[in-house]
């Protein structure tokens, strides 16, 4: 499975409860579309730092790099 | 006519017209232009022929134009309903039949907006604020089209009396009857007097907002900070801490106030020792009980600052006690004494006093106790006794008179500055034909104080997926109301009466 697969089936698991692929595009904030709060972004990270094995600073917390699939794949992609 | 938060903004604006009220993204508001927004909002509403004592709604985020809003439509002799922005439509067209509320000004890119101007069943005036974000043609009366910034003079004339209701705050309830905490304006006055003078607030003091006005410990963040001709700099979001940080120190305010949650994030996700605190005075925490450690923690992260911890109840305006910085450490783990101008007493079952070291239930008396839940007496009955506020919460006295929380004597449950009643997530969860029965219950969480499990008896095995309840409580709940943990059980413990043992069922493994 690719990243962006894995990070995708992620939320759409864990913060839209479905796999309906088409209920999630790339570019999908997670904050304007209301799919995740404060508290879904430390699970998001968390997941990050486990399954991929990357370690988030406290500076790479900003939406350029964790508000949607596409920031979120372009992010662990950069650490690799 | 007693003094009010509004001659306390007014008092504001006569004393510090140019100086800086609110900062809002890339808008710095001062007291004039602000109570020119107040003006309009004053204007357009009896120009709208709004009566004394009619409920008006308010969904909007923090901004410029809620505190505009707000103090206008209390200055037109109107009661103000701040709604949640993050509750469904069902929940806001609830709230707003269950007030009658006449007008609603709301953000038109809310999303719950289209639907809630669909389906109330009455008329209700409706104010949009903020543009479309696409060509939308307007079918309201747009706030633009309201704010006269020439307008200066305030008509108060139909400003109520100081015992009349001056806002409803939503505690709970998706169906059956909501419970809107009606606090006075003697309420919102008293309570501010008193937080204002415990944490010594002047005009001097600024804050970083991150907590929701509509909650009663961002409401009185909101009336304290313009009561003294401070400063308010808002802050919608705290997803990324360490910009809340930056907006701190850029800003140099001299407050910070959070729940124990937020506390949680800034210890576990940011350095705290790399930012410069050296302007804030005062960091207040309310909300939930927080840890001893993280506050040890937090103090020695930030060793200049004081740190106030506070306890109190939306239907006491906010504020009841609150433990002095010089005591925290001797006190470590006591909410403190009441507040000027409040007494509170713990009560055995029998409405005795307890004597210290034992535990009873927090009685408050004070003129920041509320008038009582909107249109319910029986509701109202069960809380307020002989002009008492009973709490719902167990706590004991040391021999100094120092307040320990021991527990609650309710169900409610606590998660990040939230509290919610089990029974709205159970309503909903017993609405799928695959449940038999529900019970949803608060489990101890390290960053959120508690986290919502709900305990299913499916209707047969295999019946019913966790993530099929979560999706129906998604589409029926805010965010933050869908549990976390969900787990299946052939039967719930119950008393030989027939009462859920839910403290059974509070443990997270």
């Amino acid at each position: 499975m690719s990243i962006e697969e894995t990070i995708r089936e992620y939320i759409l698991e864990n913060f839209l409860f479905t796999d309906d692929q088409s209920l999630l595009s790339s570019e999908d904030s997670f904050m304007e579309k209301g799919i995740i709060d404060s508290t879904g972004i430390l699970e998001v990270i968390f997941f990050l730092e486990e399954k991929f094995n990357v370690k988030v600073d406290d500076d790479e917390m900003i939406p350029e790099n964790l508000d949607s699939v596409k920031n979120l794949v372009a992010f662990v992609g950069s650490k690799a | 006519m007693s003094e009010t938060i509004i001659h306390c903004l007014k008092e504001s604006v006569s004393r510090y017209p140019d100086s800086e009220a609110v900062v809002y993204k890339d808008q710095r508001i001062t007291y004039k232009q602000l109570w020119s927004m107040v003006c309009s909002v004053v204007n357009y509403l009896h120009g709208q022929g709004m009566k004394k004592g009619d409920r008006v709604g308010l969904l909007i985020e923090n901004s410029p134009e809620y505190i505009a809003v707000y103090y206008g439509a209390l200055s037109a002799g109107g009661v103000v309903v701040g709604l949640n922005t993050t509750a469904k439509a069902s929940d806001l067209i609830n709230w707003l039949e269950h007030c009658d509320a006449r007008f609603l000004f709301s953000s038109i890119n809310h999303p719950e907006f289209n639907e809630i101007t669909k389906n109330c069943t009455y008329q209700l005036n409706v104010i949009g604020i903020g543009e479309y974000l696409n060509d939308q043609k307007s079918t309201c009366d747009l706030w633009s089209e309201i704010v006269d910034k020439s307008l200066l003079e305030l008509d108060m004339t139909m400003l109520a009396d100081m015992m009349s209701p001056a806002t409803i705050i939503y505690t709970s309830g998706t169906t059956g009857s909501p419970k809107g905490v009606t606090l006075s304006h003697r309420n919102l006055i008293s309570n501010t007097r008193s937080i204002i003078e415990y944490l010594g607030l002047s005009s001097k003091d600024s804050i970083v907002s991150v907590l929701p006005f509509y909650y009663s410990y961002g409401n009185s963040v909101m009336h304290t900070h313009l009561a003294v001709g401070g400063r308010l700099v808002l802050e919608n979001s705290f997803v990324y801490p360490h910009k809340v940080l930056e907006k701190i120190v850029q800003e140099r305010v001299t407050g910070f106030s959070g729940v124990p949650s937020l506390y949680s994030l800034l210890l576990s996700r940011t350095k705290l020792k790399e930012y410069d605190f050296s302007k804030v005075r005062y960091m207040t925490q309310a909300g939930g009980a927080m840890a001893p450690a993280s506050i040890i923690r937090l103090l020695e992260e930030i060793p200049t600052v004081n740190f106030y911890v506070m306890y109190g109840q939306t239907e006491g305006t906010a504020r009841l006690s609150y433990l002095p910085p010089k005591n925290l450490i001797e006190k470590m783990g006591s909410i403190g004494k009441a507040i000027p101008g409040v007494t509170l007493e713990i009560h055995d079952e029998n409405n005795n006093i307890c004597p210290p070291g034992v535990t009873g239930e927090i009685c408050a008396n004070g003129d920041n106790i509320m008038i009582g839940y909107w249109n319910s007496p029986d509701e109202t009955r069960k809380v307020i006794v002989d002009s008492w506020l009973k709490t719902g919460d167990l706590a004991h006295y040391d021999e100094d008179g120092f307040l320990y929380i021991d527990g609650r004597s309710s169900d409610m449950i606590k998660t990040g500055a939230n509290r919610i009643s089990p029974k709205e997530i159970e309503e909903v969860i017993a609405h799928l034909v695959e449940v038999e029965e529900v019970a949803v219950v608060g489990v101890p969480d390290e960053i959120l104080g508690q986290v919502i499990k709900a305990v299913i008896v499916p209707t047969s095995k295999n019946a019913l997926e966790k993530k099929t309840v979560q999706a129906h409580c998604r589409k029926n709940l805010s965010l933050y109301k869908i549990p976390k943990i969900i787990e299946f059980t052939n039967e719930l413990p119950k008393t030989s009466s027939g009462k859920v043992k839910r403290y059974l069922l509070q443990n997270n493994n």
